[in-house]
């Protein structure tokens, strides 16, 4: 396995380990700007306008914009959302572990020769499923959009490894304008949290 | 080219409204789309005959396509028509018609985009969009808790389209491991007929388990009824009644592309999930207080009737269809209903409101209505279209799902007649002065009501040849 994989396989693993909301962010950015190094090195001359839109999306969007807007959203806020992040103790850890070994064990089942592509398989599994291990451990809004993040950065880096993704340049274009809006909606519902925590819903006023 | 304009004519009106224009304007302007779109849909339905391409092959018209038009259009319709009335008659809903407006439009454009869509990977951006304009709908007023139902709906649509978008890319790499050329061109892919492999099969379950979390089907069925209940009721029918079809069509694209590539595998999950879903379902309804939350409890029952049905096949693909088609019309009209009565009782608590007939009559007799056709009761096309696939459960030898499925009905009949009824038949606990209900009022959900009962006694031939012609592509007779 390359350097550049086992780094990513690293950030991925971290955040679940020291676990407060600042190393999940960091993790977040780490894991965007290596699968966009991983993109580079797939076409280092830049020659498809492809691979530009690919680095836009892992490098500006999930590299800086996402962490640094949630970071923004949560400087200086509510304390108990800042707390909202995964258990760090033994069974969460190799619940961890289990699970990476298990992602490489399906990648081995599903590719049977060694090699590069294996290995992005099962890092790219990997991602996914420590996604999924955060998205049900959390009940914190927090938590769960960390977990969303990870499992869309788990899914980039699946799609790096496939052949003919994008037929259609304007599919791709389509593709980055909608996870800008995810990330946009995100953080809006997630401020609109952290503002309105302490509201009180009213049935008096009349809804659609 | 005239389809394109139920795609275009929503745009339109969403930069229209973004750029400035709001209050009952709004309102009146999404009607008039909602009317334009409509009216297209049931003159596409009655001009093309045979599939046609344009788009570089992005947009194909075919019978699922056509069938379906026809019915998210209208009921989109009668939803606007609902949103215009309680804006005319309520000044102080006046106020957030802009947002609601533009929104809509968004999500009405990329539903109707979706379902011209020959493109897996097309369909499945235009759902994540609908799920992205529904978000902010759903929020509503703003309550923490209703953001927090918009939150949870927008992770559940990321994380089942996630699993659908890394699904795909299994299934293209099995392509690619087959040796044949990979395409997400839904016409080619029914043409190349896909290999099977461990890549396919892989792909298929996450594309199933994915689109199912969209569907409402367990195991990701939990934001559902949080999403419905705290929705605004005519965003609730949106969900339920547009979006839930247009989430469908992509599984029938799907299923229509690899049925053939592992026919047993569909099946059995398909079957799996549809039976969890009506057993988790049936116990909810049991435990439920909350009249939107019911009839939420109820649409996950549905989904997992249409799976079960899907999974079957053969004959039961017409009675899928009719169910589908009545399914969309009974949560359009509850969910309608379920606004005007919180619009006057200020709760969706069962055991609060009662003498629903006297104090409501228009309501309490849809509601009624709505909750017989939800039941699958004669004369409506869900008593059909449910009597089919448990006939096709029986003629497929699947006589422990026949039994499962009967018995987990027959508890949902008891338990919703005994929260509903009483509701609708019980004495008034107090009395109340309100405003007399007019028949303009109620005309979308009386429209919604023939239609139902239409699919049960008669269904046009133009209708019928539809439904054949999407039941063949599904491996219908």
């Amino acid at each position: 396995m390359s350097p550049l994989l086992m780094g990513l396989l690293g950030v991925m693993l971290l955040p679940l380990f020291v676990a407060n909301w600042r190393s999940s962010l960091l993790g977040l950015s780490c894991q965007g700007l290596l699968i966009g190094w991983a993109a580079y090195r797939l076409d280092p001359h830049l020659a498809s306008p492809h691979t530009w839109l690919t680095l836009a999306d892992l490098v500006l969007l999930r590299g800086f914009g996402a962490p640094l807007l949630l970071y923004r959203a949560l400087r200086g806020k509510n304390r108990a959302l800042h707390q909202q992040f995964f258990s760090p103790n033994l069974l969460t850890w190799t619940i961890a572990l289990g699970l990476v070994l298990a992602a490489f064990n399906l990648a081995a089942s599903l590719i049977p020769q060694d090699g590069d592509e294996r290995a992005l398989t099962s890092v790219a599994t990997a991602g996914v499923l420590l996604a999924f291990l955060v998205l049900a451990s959390q009940a914190g809004a927090f938590g769960q959009v960390v977990g969303a993040l990870r499992l869309e950065n788990g899914i980039a880096l699946f799609e790096l490894g496939e052949q003919q993704r994008h037929e259609h340049i304007t599919l791709h274009i389509g593709q980055l304008a909608l996870v800008l809006a995810t990330l946009s909606l995100y953080l809006w519902l997630f401020r609109g949290l952290v503002e309105t925590h302490e509201a009180h819903a009213s049935t008096d006023e009349p809804t659609l | 080219m005239t389809i394109l304009a139920l795609v275009v004519a929503p745009s339109i009106l969403a930069v229209l409204v973004a750029l400035g224009i709001s209050g009952r304007k709004a309102a009146l302007l999404l009607l008039g789309c909602a009317l334009l779109t409509a009216g297209l849909s049931v003159a596409a339905v009655a001009r093309v005959t045979a599939p046609a391409f344009t788009f570089e092959n992005l947009v194909r018209v075919d019978a699922t396509t056509r069938l379906f038009l026809v019915v998210v259009n209208p009921i989109f319709l009668g939803i606007s028509s609902y949103v215009w009335y309680r804006v005319h008659t309520t000044p102080a809903l006046r106020g957030g018609m802009r947002r609601f407006v533009a929104w809509a439009a968004v999500f009405l454009a990329s539903t109707n985009a979706l379902l011209l869509a020959n493109h897996l990977l097309a369909l499945w951006m235009l759902l994540e969009l609908t799920a992205l304009a529904a978000t902010p709908l759903v929020v509503g007023h703003g309550h923490v808790e209703s953001r927090g139902a918009a939150l949870r709906y927008l992770l559940f649509s990321t994380v089942g389209l996630g699993l659908v978008a890394l699904g795909f890319g299994c299934l293209s790499r099995g392509m690619v491991a087959s040796g044949q050329s990979s395409t997400f061109f839904v016409d080619r892919l029914i043409e190349l007929r896909p290999t099977a492999n461990a890549w396919s099969r892989l792909g298929l379950c996450l594309v199933l388990l994915g689109l199912g979390t969209k569907l409402g089907l367990a195991p990701m069925y939990s934001w559902l009824p949080e999403t419905y209940d705290q929705a605004p009721p005519a965003v609730a029918a949106m969900l339920g009644a547009v979006q839930f079809n247009a989430a469908l069509v992509v599984l029938f694209r799907v299923v229509q592309a690899y049925r053939a590539t592992s026919p047993a595998l569909v099946a059995s999950q398909l079957l799996a999930m549809g039976l969890v879903s009506m057993l988790v379902s049936t116990v909810s309804i049991i435990a439920t207080r909350n009249i939107k939350r019911l009839i939420a409890y109820a649409a996950i029952n549905h989904a997992g009737v249409i799976a079960i049905g899907l999974a079957v096949g053969g004959s039961a693909t017409y009675g899928l269809l009719l169910y589908v088609l009545s399914n969309a019309f009974i949560k359009a009209i509850l969910f309608l209903t379920t606004g005007k009565i919180f619009a006057h009782y200020k709760t969706n608590d069962t055991r609060v409101i009662s003498g629903l007939i006297h104090d409501l009559p228009y309501s309490g007799v849809f509601l009624m209505v709505g909750t017989i056709a939800l039941l699958g009761f004669p004369p409506f096309g869900s008593f059909l279209g449910e009597l089919l696939i448990l006939s096709a459960l029986v003629g497929s030898g699947r006589m422990l799902t026949f039994a499962a499925f009967c018995t987990l009905i027959t508890m949902t009949f008891v338990a919703t007649g005994r929260t509903v009824f009483p509701m609708i038949w019980g004495l008034s606990k107090e009395r109340h002065e309100w405003p007399r209900q007019t028949l303009l009022a109620g005309l979308p959900k009386l429209t919604f009501l023939l239609a139902l009962v239409g699919l049960g006694i008669y269904i046009p031939p133009s209708v019928n040849t539809l439904l054949q012609a999407v039941a063949r592509s599904l491996g219908g007779p």
